[in-house]
């Protein structure tokens, strides 16, 4: 054994490892090697995942696609929106979650098309009932990121903001309104 | 005051330390005083805004409105962060490099200038922090372009990041003189520097070219911003920094286990390859920050995030044997304590830079080293990105961790170099403890907010109010609550340290010759004088260390499993 504050002396890169020391090693790089591989095969398997294509889309271009699913969209007595099929937009903007209040029904597979209409913001979405089941995207100006997501119980929604958006950004909050289907 | 700057040099400026044993010039102490004096301002600036901050998180009593709790945060963030850590960072160099290998300061006129450059930039960033005024922004730490935040501001940051270039300079210089000198390898503390000086070099590099980016988008000289591409390129240096900080603190956890604890290097060769993956493997990881991000594949940001198949993770592994291995066989060899915890228990835990260091190394691995892989996953990123668990989890890294081993530095420092006696001895020994156990509690409490309730940060409020809403996060009440009461402790823990330093380099007794004989593990004159018997490792058992390890494994584990409970519990995201 030697002190780091002097250069090691003779042939150091020569001396054999601890035991102990080796076991830990193998342990630590097996279990590197786990999580990994566990991370990757989840790609596959798992139902939870921040996948989805991207496309770049100028914020005019974006905001003329929301109006359009709008228009097609329905609407519930309260002013919510219905999306009429599959695919749901929603742009963030200093400081509202346009596309929102929105309602979706439950074992349907949705293509959310998120994306901002000036700075980042930090898509951040729970049910009421249950704040541990939470989940954050990020919405980037100039990029569409279409994510699907299928709801598997009926709550409210809440979308709020989680990455500085200027001041105002504590005020950003919408909601999606889950129903059975 | 005067008496500080003047230690018994022999007329060439030379001076042999009787606690590490080095030969010391005059011009690399100065300079090491120098940075280090300017990172405490900089600490006891940031640690004013962790006050303000928290009890603007604290939301009952919420102390700040909007818009000045942004601008707060940023000062704490820069002030802290950067500010704090790069400055100590370079006195590191300085000690790693020249001191430990016996050398005057070479080029010293480069150190001066980047230490100016390195205010200024650190002067131009308070101020346009502090002045902003709307329709411009704070920047927070990541001025996230296409944000509004001033063309100072990213100015500032340029000539702060060429002055940290500049006064690397004669850290290299002393390295290639060494090596023009000599042969032989490097030792282990000027190799762990040397890693260090290289990830710096490899982040600057990248945080050059963002700032610069941004710069002209500001100045109209490039007429938009690619908010994907700010992101790439900013998180070269935003997590290429932390690994600055990680290096670094590795670095002084095997200098000061070694001369106030007695380790020695357990083995050469383990350690140094930890460090040369760290060289390779570190700076890839800048991906992690975008795991919840469109743009960049799934596959870039699997094979990114890991490390490169957890390349630098398995490294900072290594270390985590390698130092207490190295403390333990050093002190059974010396017959500091036996059975399994002995070593340990019985350490100099009275010594303010004994346990500081002892409880970073702990910390350090349990609450932030552990987190780290555990959100720098794909998948868990997403319950963990932006929320209070988050600021939980670098907390632990740079807050306990690396922050309680700068503090255990320049406790050393004050001893060693400015050779005075602490103040407030016995409000000395209790510092460490008390400012681990309240920012150990108050970090472990962010990251229940972030993961059990998605508290989210970077908000002045939204657990009692949500602006414009009614609705808001009331769950979390309690635990904010609670939180808010440790982060004030922790807080007291950060003055009781900050009055400490000063006190002692301005008005502390003077080390009379031979008052640091305590500090040292033998009471005996220099740790490295009687240690050259290149005993094989396998002579110490180091049971203990495995014990622990092995448990810090376990917890791994633990938390590994349950984060993905937590996760697999969510709706179907993604295809
Ligand atoms: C007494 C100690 C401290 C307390 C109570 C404290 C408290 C906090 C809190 C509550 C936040 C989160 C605010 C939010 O996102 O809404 C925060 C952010 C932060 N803190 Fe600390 N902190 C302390 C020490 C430190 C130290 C020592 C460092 C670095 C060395 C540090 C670095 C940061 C950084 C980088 C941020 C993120 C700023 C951003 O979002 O841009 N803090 N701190
Ligand atoms: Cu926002
Ligand atoms: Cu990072």
């Amino acid at each position: 054994m030697s002190s780091p504050l002097k250069p090691p002396e003779g042939n150091w890169w020569d001396v054999p490892v601890d035991r102990r020391e080796s076991i830990y090693l193998g342990l630590a790089g097996i279990w590197s090697l786990l999580i990994f591989g566990w991370m990757s095969i989840f790609t596959r398997i798992g139902d939870q995942n921040p996948i989805g294509d991207t496309y770049r889309v100028s914020p005019e271009e974006f905001s003329e696609n929301l109006s359009e699913y709008r228009e097609n969209a329905g609407e519930t007595e309260d002013g919510v929106l219905i999306p009429d099929g599959e695919d749901v937009y929603i742009a963030a903007a200093q400081f509202a979650w346009q596309g929102t209040p929105v309602q979706l029904e439950t074992g349907k597979t949705y293509k959310i098309h998120l994306s901002s209409l000036d700075v980042q913001h930090g898509f951040s979405i729970r049910p009421e009932g249950n704040l541990t089941r939470q989940v954050n995207l990020l919405a980037l100006p100039g990029y569409e990121w279409v994510i699907e997501m299928e709801f598997d119980e009926a709550d409210t929604y809440h979308v709020i903001c989680n990455e500085f958006c200027g001041v105002g950004h504590s005020s950003m909050h919408g909601t999606i309104e889950v129903v059975e289907g | 005051m005067i008496s500080a700057l003047v230690n018994d040099y022999d007329e060439d400026g030379w001076r042999k330390c009787n606690v590490t044993g080095l030969d010391v010039h005059r011009s690399v102490e100065n300079y090491v005083k120098l940075f280090g004096v300017t990172a405490v301002v900089a600490l006891v600036v940031g640690g004013v805004f962790a006050f303000t901050v928290a009890l603007t998180r604290w939301e009952i009593i919420g102390l700040l409105g909007e818009e000045a709790f942004y601008r707060h945060l940023s000062m704490h963030a820069w002030n802290l962060l950067i500010f704090w850590m790069v400055f100590m960072e370079i006195a590191i160099l300085y000690v790693g490099g020249p001191m430990v290998l016996g050398r005057k300061l070479p080029l010293k006129k480069l150190a001066g200038a980047g230490f100016a450059l390195m205010a200024a930039g650190a002067v131009i960033i308070n101020y346009a922090i502090w002045t902003t005024s709307q329709p411009q922004e704070a920047p927070l730490l990541t001025a996230y372009a296409p944000l509004e935040i001033s063309a100072t501001f990213y100015g500032g940051g340029i000539v702060f990041l060429l002055g940290a270039t500049v006064a690397a300079l004669p850290f290299f210089a002393a390295v290639y003189l060494h090596y023009k000198d000599t042969t032989g390898s490097l030792p282990l503390v000027t190799f762990g520097a040397f890693a260090t000086a290289i990830i710096a070099v490899q982040a600057i590099v990248g945080g050059l070219v963002v700032f610069s980016y941004a710069f002209l988008w500001r100045i109209d000289v490039i007429g938009s911003i690619d908010a994907a591409l700010y992101r790439q390129l900013f998180w070269i240096i935003g997590h290429g920094s932390q690994q600055i900080n990680l290096a670094a603190m590795v670095t002084v956890w095997y200098f000061l286990t070694h001369v106030v604890g007695g380790a020695e290097v357990f083995s050469e060769k383990v350690s140094r390859t930890a460090f040369v993956l760290y060289v390779f493997f570190i700076n890839l990881g800048a991906a992690h920050h975008l795991l919840s991000d469109p743009v960049v594949s799934a596959e870039w940001r699997i094979f990114n995030a890991s490390y490169a198949f957890y390349g630098a993770a398995f490294a900072s592994m290594i270390h985590a044997f390698a130092i207490p291995a190295g403390l333990e066989a050093g002190r059974r060899k010396r017959g500091l304590g036996g059975g399994l915890f002995g070593w340990l228990t019985n350490g100099p835990w009275k010594n303010p830079v004994f346990s500081a260091t002892i409880f970073s190394i702990i910390l350090f691995g349990f609450l932030g080293g552990i987190t780290g892989v555990v959100m720098g996953q794909l998948q868990t990123n997403m319950s963990w990105v932006r929320t209070l668990a988050t600021v939980g989890h670098f907390h632990g890294t740079v807050a306990v961790g690396t922050t309680l081993t700068f503090m255990a530095l320049v406790y050393f420092v004050i001893r060693v170099m400015f050779l005075k006696q602490l103040a407030f001895p016995r409000l000395a020994s209790f510092q460490p403890y008390f400012y681990a156990g309240a920012m150990g509690v108050a970090t472990i409490l962010l990251m229940y907010a972030g993961i059990l309730f998605g508290i989210p940060r970077r908000v002045d409020e939204v657990v009692w109010n949500i602006p414009g809403s009614d609705w808001s996060m009331l769950a979390a009440a309690p635990l904010i609550t609670i939180f808010g009461v440790f982060a004030v402790l922790a807080i007291l823990a950060g003055v009781i340290f900050a009055v400490v330093a000063v006190v002692s380099v301005f008005l502390g007794k003077d080390i009379e010759e031979g008052g640091n004989a305590d500090l040292v593990p033998d009471g005996g004159y220099g740790v490295g004088a009687d240690m050259e018997d290149g005993d094989p490792v396998h002579k110490y058992d180091v049971r203990g260390t495995f014990a622990i390890t092995l448990i810090f494994l376990a917890t791994f584990v633990a938390v590994y499993v349950l984060n993905w409970y937590v996760l697999t519990q969510l709706w179907q995201i993604g295809p």
